[in-house]
């Protein structure tokens, strides 16, 4: 078994620990002196430079590792190949497309999908990407052409780093409708009827969607600012939003116009 | 930074892409409601790039840009398209088009696609 040293988080303190890595299992010395075996793992999810995993034997423990992306990228890969999830061999391409564009130089990455609860992951033998359930904006059964020739394959729209991007799954038939129906299972509770919204709130969520602020918005589509309010309410109350920043407006008081007459009258002198 | 003319028979599109260009430094030198229309102004304006929706009435934006590469075979023209038409964006990249933008868009990746096109 090799030994690598890591952070792990116990009590709410990070200790620096040993952790054995074994390739069925990791070690954890003490204070918490745990053997972890990988398929009693029903989850694994990353942030920034921390591994969370759960796993599940009589109870549900979850541990946060911290450590250099080298040591975690080993740790992943031996986790994702074993750990108790939905897993498959397939072709991926993630990113396909960012912001309605092709990534240039896109290809397709042999390897497998890994879909466990807090996330999909695309692993191959240089990438290990995580697309986290919650960031999952559409999943849809779709044609490609790969080689030339249409081809079935599942697209996963899902936000990353607050931009919308697109990647592209390709296996068989009967497993990529295997894995269409499992995703939109896992997903099932960001679906919408399609009707909550309106012509105009649907067109205030496209420009939102696209980068315009509250004041293009009120100008592209004339609409005064009390209705933008009343459409970013119902937003924000179906889940479809959230506030980034609260605009405000103000009129000068006797201080503040005279301040700015003097200021205008020093320009005209 | 360049003169552009935007073709899409929604007034919505149009406004959109006007303002994401506009506020990348662009100037939108005119916009068309079809393909037809699309290419007399570009006769006309003789813009550096031009931004096509592929489905409009009329004339289509392949067959649009088609026209527009006959008469101008150095012009720059980026294709709109939905979600589901990858196949439009082939015939249309084969036909000319310099690139491709899908609609849903996002402002930082209209104004990247447009600028690595004009640099091109």
């Amino acid at each position: 078994m090799k030994e690598v040293p890591v952070k792990i988080q116990h009590n709410n303190e990070w200790i620096v620990v040993k952790l054995g890595i074994a390739d069925d299992r990791i070690s954890i010395p003490e204070p918490i002196n745990k053997e972890i075996l990988f398929r009693t793992i029903t989850d694994i999810a990353e942030k920034k430079n921390v591994l969370i995993i759960t796993v599940k034997t009589d109870t549900e423990t979850v541990y946060k590792i911290l450590s250099v992306e080298k040591v975690l990228q080993v740790l992943k890969k031996l986790i994702l190949a074993s750990c108790n999830a939905y897993r498959l061999m397939a072709y991926f391409m993630s990113p396909a497309i960012r912001g309605g564009v092709m990534v240039k130089d896109a290809q397709w990455d042999k390897g497998s999908v890994v879909v466990v609860s807090s996330g999909i992951w695309f692993v191959s033998a240089t990438k290990q990407i995580c697309v986290p359930v919650n960031d999952v904006a559409a999943i849809e059964l779709t044609k490609r052409d790969v080689q030339g020739k249409p081809t079935d394959v599942i697209r996963i729209d899902h936000l990353d780093s607050g931009e919308v991007s697109s990647s592209f799954v390709l296996c068989p038939l009967s497993t990529l409708q295997v894995l269409y129906n499992y995703l939109r299972d896992t997903t099932k509770g960001m679906d919408m009827k399609g009707t909550e919204l309106d012509s105009i709130d649907q067109q205030v969520a496209m420009l939102v969607y696209s980068g315009m602020d509250s004041h293009a918005i009120e100008n592209m589509l004339n609409i005064p600012q009390k209705q933008l309010d009343a459409i970013y309410d119902k937003i924000l109350k179906l889940g479809l939003g959230e506030v980034v920043t609260m605009r405000r407006e103000i009129q000068l008081t006797t201080k503040g116009v005279r301040y700015i007459s003097d200021a205008t009258k020093s320009q005209t002198n | 930074m360049g003169k552009i003319l935007i073709v899409d028979d929604t007034l919505f599109m149009r406004t959109l892409l006007k303002n994401i260009l506009f506020s990348g430094g662009h100037t939108i030198v005119g916009e068309a409601g079809d393909g037809e229309d699309g290419v007399t102004k570009y006769k006309e304006l003789k813009p550096d790039l031009v931004t096509m929706d592929i489905v409009m009435p009329k004339l289509n934006g392949i067959e649009a840009l088609k026209s527009i590469k006959e008469f101008d075979p150095a012009a720059k023209i980026v294709m709109c398209t939905a979600v589901g038409q990858e196949q439009m964006v082939k015939l249309a990249i084969k036909s000319g088009a310099k690139g491709y933008i899908i609609k849903p868009f996002q402002a930082p990746k209209v104004l990247e696609e447009v600028k690595n096109v004009l640099a091109s």
